[in-house]
C-alpha cells in the first residue's frame, strides 16, 4: 500500500500555485525552518528569493499608490490575493504570507482575525473593481490551517462540498471552512459543549451555509434528522474514543469514497506512549472503519505532537 | 433472515415510506451488491417505492419531530403514517420495516403489534441510499428545500439545547442603564424649566418645596394658587407624603403671595408641560424597577455588591458582562476613569484611584485615607463577582452577599481594626450556601449529560476559592509593603501581578472549554509574540 507516514518536509515541489521558485528547498509554502508565518522568529533569510522572480511585474516592489489607495486593511501594504493549490483557498501576498478565505460575512470578524480587502479588477470592461474580502487564517488556531500550509495533498473541503464538521468548538475553525466551502456548500458543525455551543449558533446566523448542532457527536443517530449525505468528514474532538466517532458518523453520512480528516492529538488519546505509537495505532482503527488512509501530516511547528490523518471512505470495498 | 418489506426515511422536511420492491439479495458477501446499487439512482430507484411522504406542518412540528426522533420515540405524526400505509398485519402477516434506530424500533413495536423493526446492515446500506438521493426521490420538494429545512431545524434544535436564555441579555441593561441617564439630566433641565414658569405665577413655592417630582404634581393640584383655599388642605396633605405643616405653610404662601395671576390659556400650558414632567418622571422610576429585575437576573452577585445601577453601569461601560468579567481587578477599578488614567500615565502624576465604582457607597463611607485601598478591594471583590455572573448556570445572590459582607468587614477593620473574617471561611460558607440550594435539583441539571461540563463544575469552583484566597493574601501583602516602600513601585508590582492573573484566568477559561490544547496554544503565541 502506497501509504507512508511523512513529515511536512516530504519533497513535494511544485505545490504553490506560484511559478517563481522560493528560496526554500521544497515548493511548499511555508519553506522556512519554521513558522515564518504568525509573526515568529525567522530563521531563515527567506526574504531573498521573494518579490524577485514572479511574473506579473504587479508585486509588492512597484511604488504605492500605483492602484487608487492601497488595497491592503492595514496600513495601506499592498496585498495580492492569489488562489492557493487548494480551491476556496487563497494565500495573501505582502510582507509576509498569510492563508486567508473569502469572508463569507464581509464586514465582520468572527474571533477578532484580521480582515484584508483587496480590489478585484471587475469583470466587464469599464466596471469599477469590486472590492473582495479575506480573512487572515491562523495555523496556530486552526488545525486545519497547520495542515493546509504543512502541505496537505487533499483536504475534499472545497467550494460546494457539503461537510460534516465534528468538535466544531466556538466555530473558529469551522467560519474557515465555511468560507471555503461558500454558499453553495454546507457545513454540519456538531459540538457537545453547551458553552462553546452558544458561540458556534451565533456564528452560523451570521453564515447560513453553517448548521449547528449541539450533540455529542458519540450518538449520530440522535442528530440523523439534520444531516443529508456529506462529502467529507472533519473531525477535531480530541477524544481517546474518537476514531470510533469518526466512524460511527462516516457509516451514516459519508458518501462512499468521502473524504476524512481527522486531527489526532497524540496527548488527549494516549498519553504515555510515543507520539508515533498513537498515531499509527490511530491510523489502524480507521482502517477497520472502512477508512482508508492516504497521507498522514505532523503539524508541526503549529502543533505539537498532533498529526493529521486524511483518508477516504470505501463503504462498498471491504 | 426475514427480507425487509418497508423503508421509514427521516429527513428534516418530514417522513418518507417506502416499498422494498426489489429484495437484496443477501447472502454471503452480496452485501457489496446493494452498497454499490445504492450509488446508483437509477439501479437504486428501482429497488425502492416511495408509498407516501409526511411532510412536516411547519417549524414548530419539525422541532417537535427532531426531538423525538433523537429521543426514539414515535411522534404522532409518524404513527400516523405508518398506521395509514402499512398494511394490516390480519391473519398473523407480518411486515418487516426497517429503520435506522433501534430505539425507535421499540417504540415503533409499542404502536404496531404486526410491525418487525429490522436495522441489520443491509437496512443502514438502503438508509444510506434514501439519504443520498432523498432530494431526487422526494419529487414534491424543491431545490433547496432540504437545506433550508435543516438549517432552520439545526439551529431550532441546538438553541432548545443550550437553552439560550432571552431573559440573561445584557443588551437590554446596557440601553436601560443609558436611557436612564439620559432621563435624569432631561427630567432635571425640564423640572427647572417648570420651576421658572410656574414662579412667575407663585413664587414662594420653590422655597417650601425643593423636590422636583413634588413640585411639578403640586402644580397640577393647586393650578391657580387663589383657588387654593383651606378646604383642599386635606388632599394637600396626601400629596406631600402627609406632612400637615407643609401643606399649612403652601396654603399660608397662596393666600400672600407676590405672584402675578396668569391667564387660564397660560395656566394650561405650564400644567401640560408640567404633566410632561411628572410622567416622564414616573417613567423613570419604573425604568429603575426594570433595570433591577434586569440584574437580578443577569448579574445578580454583581447587583447585589455594588448594587443594580452602579454594577450597569460597569457593564455598560465594559461593553458588556462578559468583557467585564474579562478584565483583571485593577481595570476596574479605574474604569470610567481612563482620562484620569491616561492623563496620569503622560505626567507621571497620581494614577486615579477610581472609577464608576466611586458611587458605590462604600468609597463614601471609607476615611480619606482608606478611599484607595477600599477601592482597591472593591475592585477586586467586582472583578469576582462578575465573573461568577457571567459563568454560571444557575443565578444566585449568595455569592454577592458574602463579598459585600467581606468589603463592610473590610472597611470595619479599616475603622477600628475589627479583624475581618478569613477570606477562605467566608467564600465556603457562601459555597456552602449555594450547594445547599442546589443539591434539590442537582439530578434535573445534569439530565443531559454534559460529561465535559458536569466534570468541571468542581474542580472549578474550588479553583475559584484557591484564587480568591491567593488573592486575599496578596492583598494583606501589599497592604503591609504599602506602609513602607513607596507607592510608584508597588504601582509596578502590582501591575505584574495582575498581569499573572488575568493569564492565568485565561487558561483556566479555556480548560473550561475543554480544549487543553487551547492552553498549549495560548502559550505558543505567547511565545510568539515576545519574541516578536
Ligand atoms: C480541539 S477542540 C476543536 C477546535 C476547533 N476544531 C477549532 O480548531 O476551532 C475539540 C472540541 O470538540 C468538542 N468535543 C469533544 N468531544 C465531543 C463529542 N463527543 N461530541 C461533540 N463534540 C465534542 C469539545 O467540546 C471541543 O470544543
Amino acid at each position: 500500500m502506497a501509504f507512508t507516514p511523512r513529515g511536512r518536509g516530504g519533497a513535494r515541489g511544485g505545490a504553490t500555485p506560484r511559478g517563481g521558485s522560493r528560496g526554500g528547498a521544497r515548493g511548499g509554502f511555508s519553506g522556512g525552518s519554521r513558522g515564518g508565518f504568525g509573526g515568529g522568529a525567522r530563521g531563515t533569510p527567506r526574504g531573498g528569493g521573494h518579490g524577485g522572480a514572479r511574473g506579473g511585474g504587479r508585486g509588492r516592489g512597484t511604488p504605492r499608490g500605483g492602484r487608487g489607495g492601497a488595497a491592503g486593511a492595514r496600513g495601506g501594504a499592498k496585498v495580492v490575493v492569489e488562489p492557493h493549490r487548494h480551491a476556496g483557498v487563497f494565500v495573501a501576498r505582502s510582507k509576509e504570507d498569510m492563508l486567508v478565505t473569502k469572508n463569507l460575512s464581509p464586514g465582520e470578524s468572527v474571533y477578532g482575525e484580521k480582515r484584508i480587502s483587496v480590489d478585484t479588477p471587475s469583470t466587464d470592461a469599464d466596471g469599477a473593481p469590486t472590492k473582495t474580502e479575506y480573512r487572515v487564517w491562523n495555523p496556530f488556531r486552526s488545525k486545519l490551517a497547520a495542515g493546509i500550509l504543512g502541505g496537505l495533498d487533499d483536504i475534499f473541503i472545497q467550494p460546494g462540498a457539503k461537510v460534516l464538521y465534528l468538535g466544531a468548538a466556538s466555530g473558529t475553525s469551522v467560519s474557515h471552512v465555511a468560507d471555503i466551502v461558500g454558499p453553495t456548500g454546507n457545513v454540519y458543525a456538531v459540538e457537545f459543549s453547551h458553552r462553546s455551543g452558544r458561540d458556534l449558533i451565533n456564528m452560523a446566523k451570521k453564515r447560513t451555509n453553517v448548521i449547528p448542532i449541539i450533540e455529542d457527536a458519540r450518538h449520530p443517530l440522535k442528530y440523523r434528522m439534520l444531516i443529508g449525505m456529506v462529502d467529507a468528514v472533519f473531525a477535531d474532538v480530541a477524544q481517546p474514543d474518537q476514531a470510533r466517532i469518526v466512524g460511527l458518523n462516516c457509516h451514516l453520512f459519508l458518501k462512499d469514497k468521502g473524504g476524512v480528516l481527522v486531527s489526532v492529538k497524540a496527548n488527549c488519546i494516549d498519553s504515555t506512549a510515543a507520539p508515533e505509537a498513537v498515531f499509527a495505532r490511530e491510523v489502524q482503527k480507521m482502517r477497520e472503519e472502512r477508512i482508508k488512509p492516504l497521507e498522514q501530516l505532523t503539524l508541526e511547528p503549529f502543533e505539537r505532537d498532533h498529526c493529521m490523518v486524511v483518508g477516504r471512505y470505501l463503504r462498498s470495498q471491504s | 433472515m426475514a427480507a425487509v418489506d418497508y423503508l421509514l426515511q427521516e429527513t428534516s422536511v418530514g417522513y418518507g415510506l417506502y416499498q422494498v420492491v426489489q429484495q437484496p439479495d443477501t447472502i454471503g458477501n452480496r452485501l457489496k451488491e446493494v452498497q454499490e446499487a445504492t450509488q446508483d439512482l437509477a439501479r437504486f430507484g428501482k429497488m425502492i417505492k416511495l408509498v407516501s411522504f409526511a411532510p412536516f406542518q411547519g417549524a414548530a412540528q419539525a422541532l417537535e419531530n427532531a426531538n423525538d426522533i433523537s429521543e426514539g420515540i414515535a411522534n404522532d405524526h409518524l404513527k400516523a403514517l405508518l398506521e395509514i400505509n402499512l398494511p394490516k398485519g390480519g391473519g398473523g402477516k407480518r411486515v418487516v420495516l426497517g429503520i435506522s434506530d433501534k430505539n425507535l424500533a421499540s417504540s415503533i413495536k409499542a404502536a404496531f403489534s404486526s410491525v418487525d423493526c429490522e436495522t441489520n446492515d443491509v437496512v443502514q446500506d438502503l438508509l444510506r441510499g434514501l439519504r443520498l438521493w432523498a432530494p431526487k426521490l422526494l419529487k414534491q420538494l424543491q431545490d433547496g428545500d432540504m437545506d433550508r429545512a435543516q438549517l432552520g431545524l439545526g439551529h431550532a434544535y441546538s438553541r432548545a439545547k443550550v437553552k439560550f436564555s432571552v431573559q440573561k441579555n445584557d443588551n437590554h441593561i446596557i440601553q436601560s442603564i443609558a436611557l436612564l441617564d439620559t432621563l435624569d439630566k432631561d427630567v432635571n433641565t425640564f423640572a427647572m424649566r417648570v420651576r421658572e414658569w410656574y414662579s412667575w405665577h407663585f413664587p414662594e413655592l420653590v422655597k417650601i418645596v425643593n423636590d422636583n417630582y413634588l413640585y411639578a404634581r403640586l402644580i397640577l393640584f393647586i393650578r391657580d394658587k387663589n383657588t387654593l383655599s383651606n378646604d383642599r388642605l386635606h388632599d394637600l396633605v396626601a400629596i406631600v407624603n402627609d406632612d400637615a405643616e407643609i401643606a399649612k405653610a403652601i396654603i399660608d404662601a397662596a393666600k400672600v403671595s407676590m405672584g402675578q395671576d396668569i391667564s387660564d390659556m397660560d395656566m394650561e400650558n405650564i400644567c401640560s408641560f408640567a404633566g410632561k414632567v411628572v410622567s416622564l418622571a414616573d417613567y423613570r422610576k419604573s425604568l429603575h424597577g426594570y433595570l433591577v429585575d434586569k440584574m437580578s437576573i443577569v448579574a445578580p452577585n454583581l447587583a447585589q455588591l455594588i448594587g443594580e445601577v452602579v454594577g450597569a453601569r460597569l457593564i455598560s461601560h465594559a461593553g458588556s458582562l462578559t468583557n467585564l468579567s474579562k478584565y483583571p481587578a485593577s481595570t476596574v477599578q479605574i474604569l470610567g476613569a481612563e482620562k484620569a488614567l491616561f492623563r496620569a500615565l503622560k505626567t507621571k502624576g497620581n494614577t486615579p484611584k477610581y472609577g464608576l465604582i466611586y458611587h458605590s457607597s462604600f468609597i463614601g463611607r471609607a476615611g480619606a485615607k482608606n478611599k484607595g485601598r477600599i477601592s482597591r478591594f472593591l475592585a477586586n471583590k467586582c472583578s469576582i463577582a462578575s465573573r461568577i455572573d457571567s459563568f454560571s448556570d444557575s443565578p444566585t445572590t449568595k455569592f454577592g452577599e458574602a463579598l459585600r459582607k467581606q468589603v463592610e468587614e473590610r472597611l470595619e477593620f479599616y475603622a477600628n481594626g475589627t479583624a475581618p473574617q478569613k477570606n477562605q471561611d467566608a467564600m465556603k460558607d457562601a459555597m456552602d450556601a449555594v450547594l445547599a440550594d442546589i443539591t434539590v435539583d442537582a439530578d434535573e441539571d445534569n439530565e443531559e449529560v454534559d460529561p465535559e461540563m458536569a466534570d468541571i463544575v468542581k474542580p472549578k469552583k474550588s479553583k475559584d476559592k484557591k484564587e480568591k484566597k491567593k488573592g486575599k493574601s496578596k492583598e494583606k501583602k501589599e497592604e503591609k509593603k504599602e506602609e513602607k516602600s513607596d507607592k510608584k513601585e508597588k504601582k509596578g508590582k502590582k501591575d505584574k501581578k495582575d498581569k499573572k492573573d488575568k493569564e492565568s484566568k485565561k487558561r483556566r477559561r479555556d480548560d473550561e472549554e475543554g480544549d487543553v490544547s487551547e492552553k498549549k496554544k495560548s502559550k505558543k503565541e505567547k511565545k510568539e509574540k515576545s519574541k516578536a
